[in-house]
């Protein structure tokens, strides 16, 4: 995964204590977070853990009650006009005049968006594997079909923004991986994609930062690109070697968890170094594999022990076995 | 503007309640005019082609025409809540306001265009009687359908197309009425039900006299006799126009979707 075109870059979302609430009840609560050019960053969360109110906040549509938005500096509700460089779909499935014909409701798009080249519109239909539905109503579309008209006229300005609420649900699996490989190209174009959704290992495949929120709250904000590139092996001596990566210039972040060395290698090529230089310094190394992330798991314990943690507000929550590693202190960072 | 205007004039088109309301205003004229019971219930008999608008006008305006308003302009707004379109809309770079001032418009033109057909339609219904100059009146001038003397095709036409722009005006605040009820509860059926009963309370209202002359309901016969004079219903017309189409924009500028 590569890192953000933009890193570095002013935000292009930006919020700050952002708050929701309707009546008494607060639906979204104290939420800071940003969206640098080219970074995809996944809202993740239970049903009702308050993503569509935020993709809705973020968007302009609905209206902060605490905090504040920004979208590319501006604030969307007081410069309307920033929309022009928006594109979002926030219906699911993504809401379309159903006796107008997909082609011709894209059309509507572009007029409405400001005027769009006609070859644009055709260049996103048979893009979204829609060319041959392109001529009948929508109407007649099925979920799925909806939905890729909705990422395909969220594209049609070719956005610096582009916001979805769970883009790829209802779809099949072709569906949902071209869906979520258009979002990915359109990030490394430069576009910065704040989607909220359910499907997790997708997500983990190529996003950059996943905001896990429960009950309205950001409970945690993974950083993805850190979580890639990581390595397990299983040495010897765990902790003489540890000490011989934390040396080495292409390792970071060199700790031990369960009896094992974890280490961020960045750059792929440098993997083969790790076993030689090991045995150089007379280390023993019996397995060396891949630690990858389990996005889905490390959801799952994260909204549990926030849920404890709300209950027995008193007792302290133990450890988590994949959150931050539980020898990781000792021996983390270099 | 005139993108968002084209737009809406096509949704209108589109819609249910405007199909059901151009049926019926095709349709209506020729029944109620050869309808058996309809010496009984207005108590004459058509003798010119230029009293059928008169009679279609009479028998419609207390209650139908103030629904079929209701019911097409609640739709117009109504309907993008169903299809959900409303948000997709509002994120391209169109500000609410924009976006409500042109369903706002097209709705009062609607008027206009609904009652144009509905004469055309009386007219075409009107054909067995004739369009001769005639004794006695169209029903929608001085002297009633009596008349004052003998009636020239020109002026019964003239006489039918001021009460026509009338009876369409006093319409134009009761479709901005539907607008801004279905702003508030954003849903078609709802919107339309809330403006039938505001009517309907106005009508209840007249048992206080002083409120008379300010009530919405008051002046939807001024097409046949503005009793209140012309300048007055006017007035009362622009202002409550005016006031609906204002608190829709406000309301709508503030809403969360």
């Amino acid at each position: 995964m590569s890192e953000p075109t933009g890193a570095g870059d002013a935000p292009s979302i930006r919020t700050e204590r952002l708050g929701k609430r309707y009546g008494r009840r607060p639906i979204v609560r104290d939420l800071t977070f940003q969206v640098r050019p080219g970074e995809v960053y996944a809202l993740v969360g239970p049903n009702g853990a308050g993503k569509t109110t935020v993709i809705r906040l973020v968007s302009g549509l609905a209206f902060p009650s605490e905090g504040r938005v920004e979208m590319l500096g501006h604030d969307p509700h007081a410069r309307p006009d920033v929309r022009a460089r928006l594109g979002a779909v926030v219906e699911a499935p993504a809401a379309f005049y159903p006796y107008m014909t997909g082609r011709a409701n894209l059309r509507l798009h572009a007029r409405l968006a400001g005027g769009v080249d006609p070859d644009r519109i055709d260049e996103l239909l048979e893009r979204m594997e829609l060319g041959s539905a392109a001529d009948r109503k929508v109407g007649v579309y099925s979920l799925g079909m909806r939905q890729r008209l909705g990422v395909a006229g969220a594209l049609l300005t070719r956005p610096e923004v582009l916001i979805l609420d769970e883009p790829a649900s209802g779809m099949d699996p072709l569906s949902l991986h071209l869906v979520h490989r258009v979002l990915q190209e359109a990030a490394a174009e430069g576009a910065a994609v704040l989607l909220s959704t359910h499907h997790l290992d997708e997500v983990a495949a190529y996003g950059h930062r996943v905001g896990i929120l429960e009950e309205g709250v950001l409970i945690d904000e993974v950083d993805l690109d850190r979580r890639r590139g990581r390595y397990r092996l299983q040495v010897d001596d765990a902790h003489a070697a540890r000490h011989v990566l934390q040396a080495q210039p292409w390792a970071q972040e060199v700790y031990l968890r369960a009896g094992r060395v974890i280490v961020q290698i960045p750059d792929r090529g440098d993997v083969a170094r790790l076993a030689p230089t090991l045995l150089q310094e007379g280390r023993a190394v019996t397995e060396l594999t891949e630690d990858v992330f389990d996005l889905r798991a490390y959801y799952r314990e994260r909204v549990v022990a926030e849920r404890v943690r709300r209950t027995q507000v008193d007792e302290p929550v133990g450890p988590l076995p994949d959150a931050p590693p539980a020898d990781a202190p000792e021996g983390a960072g270099r | 503007m005139s993108a968002l205007l084209r737009m809406e004039f096509g949704k209108l088109a589109r819609l249910t309640s405007v199909r059901a309301a151009a049926v019926l205003l095709l349709v209506f004229p020729a029944l109620w005019s050869y309808a058996p019971g309809i010496h009984e219930v207005y108590g004459f008999f058509l003798v010119s082609g230029f009293q059928v608008p008169a009679l279609s006008l009479l028998s419609s305006m207390e209650f139908l025409m103030p629904l079929l308003m209701a019911i097409v302009a609640a739709e117009l707004v109504g309907i993008e809540a169903t299809h959900g379109t409303l948000p997709t809309v509002l994120l391209r770079p169109v500000t609410r306001s924009a976006w409500l001032l042109a369903k706002l418009l097209v709705l009062a033109v609607f008027p206009f265009v609904a009652m144009g057909t509905f004469l055309l339609a009386s007219l075409a219904a009107g054909l067995p009687f004739g369009f001769e100059a005639f004794l006695g009146g169209t029903g929608l001038g001085q002297g009633g359908l009596t008349g004052q003397g003998m009636l020239t095709p020109a002026a019964a036409m003239r006489e039918l197309l001021g009460a026509y722009a009338m009876a369409a005006l006093s319409l134009v605040p009761i479709t901005l009425l539907a607008v801004l009820a279905t702003v508030i509860v954003m849903n078609a059926a709802a919107g339309a039900l809330a403006t039938v009963s505001v009517l309907i309370v106005m009508n209840l209202l007249v048992v206080f006299p002083a409120l008379e002359p300010y009530l919405l309901t008051t002046h939807l016969q001024a097409y046949a006799d503005p009793v209140a004079g012309l300048p007055w219903v006017l007035t009362l017309v622009a202002l409550y126009s005016a006031a609906f189409a204002a608190f829709a924009v406000v309301l709508f500028e503030r809403k969360d979707f």
